[in-house]
């Protein structure tokens, strides 16, 4: 179902309609009800009132049929009071009314059709003048002597209006308790879902700093359901880690294999070093060079991981700079190098330890070397991005280097041993990580390099 | 100066054995790191080059177990791996330079000269006492800016009696740091090179370079550094 990414959604979305389905069947259903029962006293009002008004009508003298007002006003008052809702017509043979209640006026009833003598009908009356009526006719042949028994209609008719205006109350009263019960419903069950999906929501988040590097697997109590899933993912990740450890360790083999030949083959052209030969053991040098370059460089370009994947744990930065001037102040011991730290403590990088040591390795062995006294190191660390400033008091770089510098790959003719592989490992190393690498002048008098890494989360895919 | 090597790859091995013994050094040289670990802690040594992928025990673990003897001598690691991770590490326990694979031997060569004089406390390739300087690098000598001609032998002498300036140095200390292991111990030819040595470097005897301390050994007596200016 793409339509719902979240499982949230998607139930309080079929529970909706689930509700308002049985819902609906149910308001429609207690509706009819109340309407047939709401007709059935209407239906028995009405039998009463024409019970009354056939009981009280009494033969004149003329031979007519008439009804006596006092003694309908005395059976039922309603009958006489203007628009009581109560109506009441006698209509002779001919459809003229010989009586009618006051409660109606002078307004007339009209009448689809006349029942036969003997018969009753319900009808409804829906006219302008008057409100919504449900009336009951009888028909009636009166003997007023042997061979004279005209037929005369009796009506009974009583207002609807109150009694609509009931149903409505009654149907606004139902949708307004069940509106009420489905919300009150939803709301229960956004938070049992809440709490049923903790775990999940929690599982999701760990799944998430794992992937980003902020811890390095899942753990905390989990509910049975998830347990093995938990597990799995665990186990995954660890798998990764190994692939990528036997990975590297399969490389340094690699590098030992290709390089001590190498060595050896240098090594043993020093020692049958012969004058009349120079020119062939400089050549022969040269080509040594430009493979061990070649290995070299291919190499650390595949041992750069980028690994921001699972399992990675993030590194602390301010420690691994001490380690490498600690290891540089060995190495350049002679040159007795001021190298100045200003470093932001907590910074963090999230991605391998190896490629993060391996950029700025480089870079602060380069300014070791080009420096003429003292480096300056900062580091600063935002929330998403890291930013490392190296800078030295050497020469600087000269505008005609610059280019090359920022140049892809390492040329195939490059013939010096050592340039350009640092900063070409450095600068693909960087771009794995979404990350930038600028060259300036330094506060010191001499080149900086800066490099700003990028929170790998950020990384698109 | 006694070097030992320990490489595994015997081409590698063989071919440096060969370059450290004409540069003048004294190398005992082990295959795998097991036996490295023998000649570290029974042989004299004055500088150990070390490759990280050995066989039996590892370059890393090697030097840990040198260090934890409590050997003090300059460790040169030999690594194929030019990882950054690789290098702090093996200067964290204990190793004090690095030469990455596939090397020029000259650069070896000059690290392993760089260590020996920083071990001596020297921080120059050129030592100077008073008015004798020793370059290491060219490997010459001068007495009050005038070049010697030494044998090779006398220069090595020299440049040990020089290396540890101000300290006394035994025969046996001596005779260990410039023979082979089985070479026949006659104190009385360090004696003669002592003696040649003092005749070349001060043959008027204006300022005593070599000082002999009876039953204990011999100690160059030259101030270290260039003398102040009169």
């Amino acid at each position: 179902m793409p339509l719902f990414r979240s499982l949230r959604a998607r139930v309080l979305f079929w529970v909706s309609v689930a509700f308002t389905v049985l819902f609906a069947i149910t308001i429609v259903a207690l509706d009819r009800a109340f309407a047939s029962s709401t007709e059935r006293a209407v239906r028995e009002l009405l039998q009463v009132q024409l019970l009354g008004l056939v009981a009280l009508a009494e033969a004149t003298p003329e031979g007519t049929l008439t009804l006596p007002e006092d003694a309908v006003a005395a059976a039922n008052p309603q009958f006489g009071v203007a628009d009581s809702g109560l109506y009441g017509v006698l209509w002779d043979a001919d459809g003229v009314p010989v009586w009618t209640s006051s409660s109606l006026l002078d307004r007339e009833l009209s009448v689809p059709k006349w029942p036969a003598p003997g018969e009753q009908d319900y009808v409804l009356i829906d006219t302008p003048q008057l409100p919504r009526l449900e009336a009951l006719l009888e028909g009636v042949t009166w003997e007023f002597s042997e061979g004279n028994a005209p037929r005369y209609t009796f009506a009974v008719a009583v207002s609807l209006e109150p009694y609509d205006e009931r149903q409505a109350a009654f149907r606004r009263n139902l949708i307004g308790w069940f509106t009420g019960v489905t919300v009150t419903m939803l709301l229960v069950i956004v938070g049992l879902l809440t709490f049923v999906l903790r775990p999940l929501h929690r599982l999701e988040r760990q799944v998430r700093e794992v992937e980003a590097g902020a811890r390095s697997r899942l753990s905390g109590r989990m509910p049975t359901e998830l347990v093995g899933l938990a597990s799995n993912l665990n186990a995954l990740v660890e798998t990764e880690r190994r692939r990528l450890v036997k990975y590297r360790n399969t490389l340094d083999d690699l590098a030992h294999s290709l390089k001590t030949p190498l060595a050896a083959m240098r090594t043993l052209l020093a020692e049958a070093r012969d004058p009349a030969k120079g020119s062939l053991d400089e050549s022969l040098n040269r080509e040594l060079d430009r493979m061990d370059q070649r290995v070299s460089y291919q190499l650390r370009r595949a041992r750069a991981s980028g690994a921001t994947g699972l399992g990675v744990e993030p590194v602390a930065v301010a420690p691994l700079i001490h380690e490498l001037v600690e290891t540089l102040d060995k190495v350049y011991r002679d040159k007795r190098v001021s190298c100045e730290l200003e470093l932001a403590r907590s910074a963090t990088f999230r991605g391998d330890s190896g490629d993060l040591t391996e950029i700025i390795g480089n870079l602060l062995d380069n300014a070791y070397k080009y420096c003429k006294q003292r480096v300056l190191v900062t580091l600063r660390g935002g929330p998403g991005s890291l930013t490392i400033t190296i800078g030295d008091d050497g020469p600087g770089i000269g505008s005609d280097v610059l280019p090359r510098l920022l140049e892809r790959g390492i040329r195939a003719d490059e013939s010096v041993p050592g340039q350009g592989i640092g900063l070409a490992v450095v600068r693909e190393t960087v771009e794995l990580y979404n990350g930038s690498l600028r060259f300036g002048a330094s506060s010191l008098g001499g080149a900086e390099v800066t490099v700003e890494l990028a929170r790998p989360g950020a990384i698109g895919g | 100066m006694h070097v030992l090597l320990v490489e595994d790859d015997p081409s590698l091995n063989r071919s440096l054995v060969a370059q450290l013994t004409e540069a003048g050094y004294r190398v005992d040289s082990a295959l795998d790191g097991r036996e490295g670990l023998y000649y570290a802690k029974e042989y004299p040594v004055d500088l150990a080059v070390v490759d990280l992928g050995l066989p039996e025990l590892s370059g890393i673990e090697l030097i840990r177990a040198v260090r934890a003897e409590g050997k003090a001598y300059p460790i040169l690691v030999l690594t194929a791996r030019d990882r950054w991770q690789d290098k702090v590490e093996a200067l964290k326990i204990g190793a004090d330079d690095y030469v990455v694979k596939p090397f020029h031997v000259e650069e070896l060569l000059a690290r392993v000269d760089a260590l020996l004089r920083r071990a001596g406390g020297w921080a120059q390739s050129e030592l100077v006492c008073g008015p004798v300087s020793l370059d290491t690098r060219s490997q010459t000598v001068t007495a009050n800016g005038e070049p010697l001609e030494l044998t090779s032998f006398e220069y090595r002498l020299l440049e040990y009696l020089m290396l540890h300036a101000g300290e006394v140095l035994s025969k046996t200390q001596i005779t260990e740091a410039l023979y082979d292991q089985d070479f026949e111990r006659d104190s009385n030819v360090i004696e003669v090179f002592i003696g040649r040595l003092r005749r070349k470097l001060d043959p008027n005897g204006e300022f005593q370079p070599i000082e002999t301390l009876r039953g204990r050994g011999y100690r160059m007596a030259l101030p270290r550094g260039a003398p102040a200016p009169r």
